[in-house]
């Protein structure tokens, strides 16, 4: 099958290049499959996402996500790609002048779905993450936990075909975090999603096969 | 309340603008009526012994833009009607030629002698008489009061403008974050600008209103009563349906400027 993302000879660097993260990283991850990547703390785990999202260009080498070209992507290109994402932001990164439930269909706002659409879909991932009495506050009014769920149902309101998720259980309970992984695993399984997740600890059950990579003194390997 | 301050805060110095441009319409359509008739009675006599093309006039100096023959015939009968026994052909061929001029505006003292020392120095030219000196005073009253007039108006623009880059960078804090999520989602820029724009039109259209209204009070109630005799014979000139189009254009446009700029610098840099 397809691959999904490829990196080759990939250099990640900040401040101009001048500080790099990754040096000469290659890997590849094929459609449906899933992925988790861990590494120590600062090893530039979210850097990596940022790259497949395309915030951050690579310095050297090549990126390509879902066929295109990360280092050349035009602007309008690279918002076309990103409503076919589905990111789950280690800061959580909810717009805090909207509802709970606003925020959650986000990405059907932004591909121009009708309020019905949007308003079953909300109710439905809402009762996914454990959120529906939750649907008319505000981020601010909600707890850590709580607003990293509503990231997580944004992430999966579109069904995207990449899902791209920064510690998505990282500030939850293992119960809460359960929940996480079985939606996970669901897009995955079910919907065909290709899911990258960065967590600094795999579920010890975990229901679908998955790849590892660790990312560490600035390469990526991964673990067999 | 905070919508409301937001509002207020664009639409005061907008309002502010309009109402500098309207006036500015308004005062060059005053104006150019009158420094129209200031023009057309200011005049300058040339007498000639030949005959003379208004394009012979022109290639002496490219300010005159007509020149119209006096008719030679009323003149003569004029000087005939002193004298006996005088023949009006006779009299018609010993006469020169006149000539009243008219320039494209009202020119300064220096540049008048100017034109006439040229007109002077010209082969067949005998005399040269200017016209309308008397307007003089009025005229230089009328330039000072535009000096003035353009200075008070470019500077509560400029306020203005100012005021509005100020509301900008409000917007600037209070939307970049939302803006940028957004752009991470994919959300193009006149998306994540919408509720920005939606403000500002509202805005551009309730200043637009607001001046209108107060011009179209100006001239319906006020013109009547002013005593001012140009505003009571031509009304019009205070407001014209053309001038509420050029404001909302104005306002529309300062709006798009805006927020376009609001939205280009939220935007995400690719490092
Ligand atoms: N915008 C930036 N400019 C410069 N350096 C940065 C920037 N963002 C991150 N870094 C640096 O890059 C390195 C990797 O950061 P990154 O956020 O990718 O780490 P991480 O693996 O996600 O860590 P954590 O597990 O703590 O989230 C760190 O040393 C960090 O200080
Ligand atoms: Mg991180």
């Amino acid at each position: 099958m397809a691959n999904v993302i490829t990196a080759s000879k990939l250099t990640l660097a900040y401040d101009g290049g001048r500080k790099e993260i990754i040096k000469n990283a290659s890997f590849s991850v094929r459609k449906g499959e899933f992925v988790f990547i861990t590494g120590p703390s600062g090893s530039g785990k979210s850097t990596l996402l940022k790259a497949l999202y395309g915030a951050l260009k690579p310095k050297t080498g090549t990126l390509s996500v879902g066929g295109l070209d990360m280092g050349r992507i035009s602007r309008s290109k690279l918002l076309e790609l990103r409503t076919h994402l589905g990111i789950v932001f280690q800061d959580y990164k909810l717009i805090n002048e909207w509802t709970v439930e606003k925020n959650v269909v986000l990405p059907l706002i932004i591909a121009g779905y009708g309020l019905d659409i949007q308003q079953t879909q909300a109710k439905k991932l809402l009762r996914h993450v454990k959120l529906t009495e939750q649907a008319e506050r505000f981020p601010l009014e909600l707890s850590g936990g709580e607003q990293q769920r509503v990231g997580v149902a944004r992430a999966l309101s579109k069904n995207p075909f990449l899902i791209l998720a920064d510690e998505p259980t990282g500030n939850l309970d293992e119960f809460s975090s359960n929940v996480i992984w079985d939606l996970m695993e669901n897009a995955c399984d079910q919907l065909g999603s290709t899911v990258v997740v960065v967590t600094h600890r795999i579920p010890t059950i975990f229901n679908i096969p998955y790849r590892h990579f660790i990312i560490e003194n600035r390469g990526i390997y991964e673990v067999r | 309340m905070k919508s409301v301050k937001d509002h207020l805060m664009f639409l005061l110095p907008l309002l502010a603008i309009l109402i500098s441009v309207e006036f500015v319409i308004v005062f060059n359509r005053v104006t150019q009526n009158s420094e129209e008739k200031l023009r057309q009675s200011y005049s300058i006599l040339v007498v000639s012994e030949k005959v003379m093309s208004p394009k012979d006039f022109r290639r002496i100096d490219s300010h005159i833009v007509s020149a119209t023959p006096i008719d030679k015939k009323t003149i003569a009968k004029e000087i005939a009607r002193g004298m006996q026994n005088a023949a009006d052909a006779e009299i018609l061929a010993s006469l020169p030629h006149f000539y009243n001029l008219h320039l494209d505006r009202y020119l300064s003292r220096p540049e008048v002698e100017k034109i006439r020392q040229k007109l002077l120095a010209a082969p067949g030219i005998k005399k040269v008489e200017t016209f309308g000196e008397s307007l003089r005073a009025k005229y230089n009253l009328f330039l000072f009061l535009k000096v003035i007039f353009w200075s008070f108006v470019g500077l509560m623009s400029l306020v203005s403008l100012f005021l509005v880059v100020k509301q900008m960078e409000v917007w600037q804090l209070a939307h970049r974050e939302r803006m940028q999520i957004m752009e991470i989602f994919g959300a193009p820029m006149l998306l994540r600008s919408g509720v920005l724009f939606r403000m500002g039109i509202i805005d551009a259209l309730l200043a637009t209103l607001l001046v209108v209204g107060l011009f179209m009070v100006l001239r319906y109630y006020y013109a009547p009563i002013s005593g001012i005799e140009i505003l009571i014979d031509r009304q019009e000139l205070l407001y014209e349906t053309r001038d509420g189009v050029i404001l909302a254009a104005i306002a529309l446009g300062i709006v798009v400027v805006t927020v376009f700029s609001v939205a280009i610098r939220s935007r995400e840099e690719r490092e």
